[in-house]
């Protein structure tokens, strides 16, 4: 039976997670993910978080909480097969306004590579795939209307049942919440 | 894996070559390079930038260049999609031109330019009933979106499905390529043992995939089949490929195993082939390692650029074409092939002896996607 294992929230000052009922309270992004480190969610520390966009910081934070939630380990440079969905209303637009908001700052001449590679809307989905060694199908989901979580879990659940990948991470942001669900068999 | 066949029933695109597949054909067969100067914008990284456009597109106006791409396609086309087709759209960053204009100009609204906006022009343009969605995973994201649309169709939760994918060439993006030092400062050569990047290209198009059922219920030419699929990611950095390949490589035994069939059923392979110098090395290496024997590569990217979140779907066009006419196109840009590639691409045509086909998008976050494409004779 596929199901969710693991989930986990973030919203502002405060996350969480669903199966061991642990809140996490925090001032900002840098001191949660230390913070968790030290608790153990992370296995090893993750490479240039300092560097990442905000929505990269979330997705990396939920989705280790959510891996943590699920009793599932990872260890570095092992790759799983395990897929990382993702929904959001807005896309990358906050990344993509900071890379060309700088690049005509600076009169237009070259833009910062390290701004562009976020502009993507599933740069943030890599960057987690890349610590937890995800190296199932990696996609950026949004929908007309709601971009409704159910509509993802369920679409991960099809994914699974076709055999496209055993196990999925399941990415939702909204302005005011973070929240990340495995999704697989147990 | 058995399920229901899913066949593709309608396709149709625009490429810098022009409107159909007609002179996207002709013009590989006559090995033309569409690289010209661009005249869009001054790209002062990069002088003398070349890309591969649409002649006629109007820039930072009333439409943005993708949604002017898209009105080009469906023309001609509305009436051959059914309206309770679910729509599938696949692109990077869409209609981004609409955030420079704001940005550049102050008129208008960043906001505009997010992706669920140009899903829903899309649901207008070609008359859709059911929402739908976008699909974006870097330059593997129409040929990763064709893959979930067969797999809805397979699995029997749909009976059709539009997958449409659209990418333009905008300061944006070229600016963005150039500050990753990508772009190579001619023009793309995959494959060559001189290249050194990418040249940019832009494009849309759509195909409707269905089950084989409700297409031949509705008398429509069946153009070939998706047979088999595979999506992964390499895990590994953020703008280059796993240097082994095995990223690659597993996306392609995925999608052997989904189509039932072995390498050996591969009659040749519509590669990524950017250009550039680790992606091209990094899919020989895959090759080699999957088919063991050399089996006939190309790629169009020296010809038609780098069209992004739309390669994979202009390039399944394409391939239903190979297939089709039994001819595999020459790689075109292709000057003096790399040592490694010898044996794999060629500098002119060759006839296909199979009816299978094998099309690669690899993309930015190590994004891989292999899809399977047949004609049933």
């Amino acid at each position: 039976m596929i199901k969710i294992l693991g989930a986990s929230w973030i919203r502002k000052n405060k996350s969480g997670l669903k199966n061991r009922g642990l809140t996490y309270k925090y001032a900002d992004l840098k001191s949660l993910y230390l913070v968790l480190k030290e608790k153990g969610v992370f296995s090893s520390p993750v490479e240039n978080f300092s560097r990442f966009d905000q929505e990269s910081k979330l997705a990396a934070i939920a989705a280790g909480l959510a891996l943590y939630d699920a009793g599932m380990l990872y260890s570095p440079g092992k790759k799983q097969d395990i897929g990382i969905l993702a929904v959001n209303k807005n896309g990358s637009l906050n990344a993509q306004l900071a890379y060309f908001k700088d690049y005509i700052d600076s009169g237009r001449i070259l833009g910062r590579g390290n701004l562009f590679i976020y502009t993507l809307s599933s740069s943030p989905l890599a960057e987690a795939a890349i610590h937890f060694g995800l190296s199932g199908p990696l996609l950026h989901m949004s929908f007309s209307g709601n971009q409704n979580n159910t509509k993802l879990i369920e679409y991960a659940q099809e994914m699974i049942k076709s055999g496209q990948v055993k196990t999925i991470l399941v990415l939702k942001s909204t302005d005011s919440e973070t929240s990340c669900f495995v999704v697989g068999r147990r | 894996m058995p399920g229901v066949k899913v066949v593709i029933a309608e396709s149709d695109l625009i490429t810098s070559y022009g409107l159909g597949i007609a002179p996207l054909w002709k013009g590989l067969l006559e090995k033309k390079i569409c690289f010209k100067t661009l005249k869009r914008f001054s790209l002062k990284s990069s002088p003398g930038f070349k890309a591969a456009y649409i002649d006629g597109l109007t820039y930072l106006k009333n439409k943005s260049l993708a949604f002017q791409m898209l009105e080009g396609v469906f023309a001609k086309n509305k009436s051959r999609i059914p309206s309770d087709a679910f729509l599938i759209l696949a692109t990077t960053v869409g209609e981004i031109d609409i955030l420079e204009k704001y940005l550049l100009s102050g008129k208008g609204s960043a906001k505009e330019s997010v992706m669920t906006n140009l899903l829903k022009k899309v649901e207008r343009l070609a008359k859709l009933k059911v929402p739908g969605m976008v699909l974006s995973c870097a330059c593997a994201s129409s040929s990763a979106a064709m893959a979930q649309a067969a797999a809805l169709i397979r699995s029997g939760k749909k009976d059709a499905v539009l997958v449409v994918a659209v990418d333009s060439i905008n300061e944006f993006v070229s600016s963005g390529f150039s500050s990753l030092m990508a772009l190579d400062k001619s023009r793309a050569k995959p494959f060559d043992k001189n290249r050194s990047g990418l040249s940019l290209g832009e494009a849309a198009g759509f195909i409707l995939l269905m089950s084989e059922k409700r297409a031949r219920k509705e008398g429509r030419r069946i153009e070939g089949e998706v047979l088999g699929w595979g999506l992964s990611c390499d895990a590994n950095h953020m703008t280059g490929p796993l240097r082994d390949g095995s990223g690659l490589i597993k996306a392609i035994l995925k999608a052997l195993k989904s189509g039932r069939i072995t390498s050996s059923d591969i009659g040749c392979i519509a590669a990524h082939g950017t250009g550039t110098l680790y992606n091209d090395a990094m899919e020989i290496k895959a090759f080699k390692e999957v088919y063991k024997k050399s089996i006939p590569v190309y790629s169009i990217k020296g010809a038609i650029g780098h069209t992004l979140g739309a390669a994979g779907l202009v390039e399944a066009i394409l391939a239903l074409k190979v297939l089709k006419e039994k001819v595999i196109p020459a790689t075109v840009g292709l000057e003096n092939i790399d040592p490694e590639a010898k044996g794999w691409v060629s500098l002119s045509e060759r006839k296909l002896k199979n009816n299978s086909l094998m099309l690669n998008n690899c993309g930015f976050g190590g994004i891989n996607a292999a899809l399977i494409l047949k004609h049933n004779d």
